[in-house]
């Protein structure tokens, strides 16, 4: 017997049994809805999260540390049992290996690397604002990023590649929400103060008995009290809030120069002094990172490339993806019990036209293809009703979603492709046929005899 | 030529063995018409399954068109049945749901008949039976006589070398039944084919040209009625 005969048989003996067909078929479509939600997720995350990646990193960045656990490797930030080194920084509470001057040449002698700007460990006590007098906030200071430039609502930015002046410091426009600013222009050009404190020297006994000395009491107070400094900076531009763009929505951006010098200042005369937990370089262009990264592994200096990072994120999605999918696949272990059970009544119910069949001289095979081709439609037809069901729910709710999370606009959570789509579709149409092995065996085993036996 | 030779069979093993046909041996020449009669349990439809390859006999052979059946492969034996066998029974069999024409199209798929030349076969068969104004309507909207006629007209589909048909007029009227008889013995005529009923009812045995009587599974009696040959002339 011809395919196309079989599968037209097939078509027909499930459309003569529509409720039931229906019925079976929604079961997987549960399944199917679930798992083309999970994949439209999967791929809106990693689209969110690629995106997320190239407005915040250049793709020719390099993040440089000296100690592994920093990128999550070997045991990750969790401590754990470690080597001492005197060149230890702490970070973070933790103890991190940081990179020494001499790291730092080794770098900086790389000739595949343009530039290398190292990361200002800037801790301000506190920040006031002109506008907001006797109010102490924190924030995090950081280094304007020359590579990405954020979007500006009022000030402007200087040109592309260009530092700001280092008496300037960019404010997100978050931080004004916060200070109750309504006019930004005005904000312009106002004074932002950073109090940085910088800790006393620890003192050993000798030094102690040596300033009890020549000082007195007095001299010992004013060695051991925290000096202060404040850093006067003027508002040159206010970023936009941007989802997508991380930095430049939660801290305050200042010069290069700026940064170093008070860094410098802070760590002065303490083992942290010119060195840097991690160094950020930039890669000549047209020279891939992940090369570079190997250059600097030999020397026992770790890097992470955009890529890499890209990475991370995609395995938190993919693991929360692969959550959602495993619902999906419960679902359909579910729908194959009721494929099977769906195909063995039908096998009871048609005894009579399968006998009837094998008479006519049907092959028990094509008997049993016959069967399979049935479950093979239910799960086409479920895998058509819970895909389209979830493409238009999840296009219709993607606007409102996008809202609800914040994900910016532009942005969506569910992003359809019709090849996945497709590849489930064809995979359920597989499930359906391991579904209906068994009732198709039983059918393609019947005795024709016995069959047409009846009343 | 239908030659049947120590055909037996038995169902169940050691104490309850069931004999159903004990030795059966005779011959129905090409184009002859047969009808096989017997009480219930006589082993008329045993020997009906046996003939026609849809059971396997214990032992013994059954030749048709110089073949032996029993010696064939599960597959060959399929492929023979569509390509040379028609089969009517008493309760029709036509799937209810499906048009008439789905229904006479069913042989000539398991034959892998081309489908350009299907259409015309169909035609050919709905018309021997009177069916023609019916071709798309649903088999379950037919009478009982239509039915019969359409299990008719899909056993002679593929024009089969010989027609089986069990209690055809069981479940019919009288008129009706006289029809399909009609019909059965046209086909018979026309084509040359053999026929092969089986029956209790002595009438339609009577219109065969040749009786076989069986009682517990053996052969009590072969007539050959003198009407056959007087039609013959």
């Amino acid at each position: 017997m011809r395919r196309v005969d079989i599968v037209r048989r097939a078509g027909r003996s499930l459309r003569q049994a529509k409720a039931r067909t229906l019925l079976t078929s929604l079961a997987i479509a549960v399944g199917a809805f679930t798992l083309t939600l999970a994949i439209a997720a999967g791929e809106g995350s990693r689209q969110y999260a690629d995106k997320i990646i190239n407005s915040n990193i250049d793709p020719q960045m390099l993040m440089i540390a000296k100690d592994k656990t920093l990128f999550g490797e070997g045991g990750g930030m969790t401590g754990g049992l470690r080597e001492y080194s005197e060149n230890a920084t702490e970070y973070g509470g933790l103890k991190l290996e940081a990179l020494s001057s001499k790291d730092l040449k080794r770098i900086k002698a790389n000739k595949n690397i343009e530039k290398v700007t190292p990361t200002y460990l800037v801790n301000a006590q506190y920040v006031s604002f002109q506008q907001k007098k006797g109010k102490k906030y924190t924030s995090d200071v950081t280094v304007y990023d020359t590579s990405v430039r954020p979007e500006v609502v009022a000030g402007s930015l200087p040109g592309k590649s260009q530092q700001i002046a280092d008496d300037e410091v960019i404010v997100p426009e978050a931080f004004l929400e916060t200070l109750g600013v309504k006019e930004y222009g005005k904000f312009i050009g106002s004074r932002v103060t950073l109090r940085l404190a910088k800790p006393p020297k620890e003192l050993s006994e000798k030094e102690v008995q040596r300033i009890m000395m020549t000082d007195g009491l007095e001299g010992l107070e004013k060695a051991t009290k925290p000096k202060t400094r404040d850093v006067k900076l003027n508002v040159r531009a206010v970023s936009k809030q941007s989802v997508t763009s991380l930095s430049a929505s939660s801290a305050l951006f200042i010069s290069e120069n700026t940064a170093q010098e008070l860094s410098d200042y802070l760590t002065k005369g303490t083992d942290q002094y010119q060195s840097y937990i991690s160094v950020m370089a930039l890669v000549k262009k047209g020279i891939d990172p992940a090369t570079v990264k190997d250059e600097l592994t030999k020397q026992n200096i770790y890097a992470m490339t955009a890529e890499d990072l890209q990475g991370l994120l995609f395995t938190i999605v993919n693991l929360i993806q692969g959550i959602v999918m495993g619902f999906g696949v419960l679902a359909l272990i579910a729908s194959i019990f009721g494929i099977i059970n769906t195909q063995y009544i039908s096998v009871l119910e048609r005894t009579q036209q399968i006998g009837l069949m094998k008479a006519l001289g049907m092959r028990g095979k094509d008997v049993a293809k016959l069967f399979r081709y049935e479950a093979a439609w239910i799960g086409f037809l479920g895998g058509v009703i819970g895909s389209a069901v979830a493409w238009i729910l999840g296009t219709s709710l993607n606007p409102w979603i996008t809202e609800t999370i914040g994900l910016g606009t532009g942005n969506y959570l569910l992003v359809f492709q019709i090849l996945p789509v497709v590849g489930l579709i064809v995979g359920l149409m597989i499930v359906g046929i391991v579904a209906g092995y068994f009732p198709a065996r039983k059918a393609a085993k019947l005795d024709p005899i016995e069959a047409l036996r009846t009343e | 030529m239908i030659e049947v030779e120590n055909l037996r069979k038995q169902y169940g093993k050691k104490q309850n063995t069931f004999i159903a046909l004990k030795s059966v041996t005779f011959s129905v020449p090409e184009g002859e018409t047969v009808a096989i009669v017997g009480k219930s349990g006589s082993g008329k439809s045993t020997l009906m399954h046996t003939m026609s390859g849809l059971d396997a006999p214990s032992s013994g052979t059954v030749t048709i068109d110089g073949e032996n059946i029993i010696k064939l492969t599960g597959k060959e034996l399929d492929h023979f049945r569509a390509k040379k066998i028609g089969f009517i029974f008493q309760s029709f069999f036509v799937q209810a749901n499906e048009t008439v024409e789905d229904n006479i199209g069913l042989p000539l798929e398991i034959a892998d008949v081309p489908k350009k030349m299907r259409k015309s076969k169909i035609a050919a068969a709905l018309k021997a039976v009177d069916l023609s104004d019916k071709i798309h309507a649903k088999a379950r909207d037919l009478s009982g006589g239509q039915k019969q006629r359409l299990a008719i007209a899909r056993a002679i589909v593929n024009e089969p070398r010989v027609l089986f048909a069990d209690e055809p007029t069981g479940n019919l009227d009288s008129v009706t039944g006289d029809k399909i008889e009609k019909l059965l013995f046209d086909y018979s005529k026309e084509f040359g084919a053999t026929l092969v009923v089986v029956t209790h009812d002595e009438e339609l045995a009577s219109k065969c040209a040749m009786q076989i009587s069986l009682k517990d599974g053996e052969v009590v009696a072969i007539r050959t009625s003198k009407k056959k040959e007087a039609r013959r002339a």
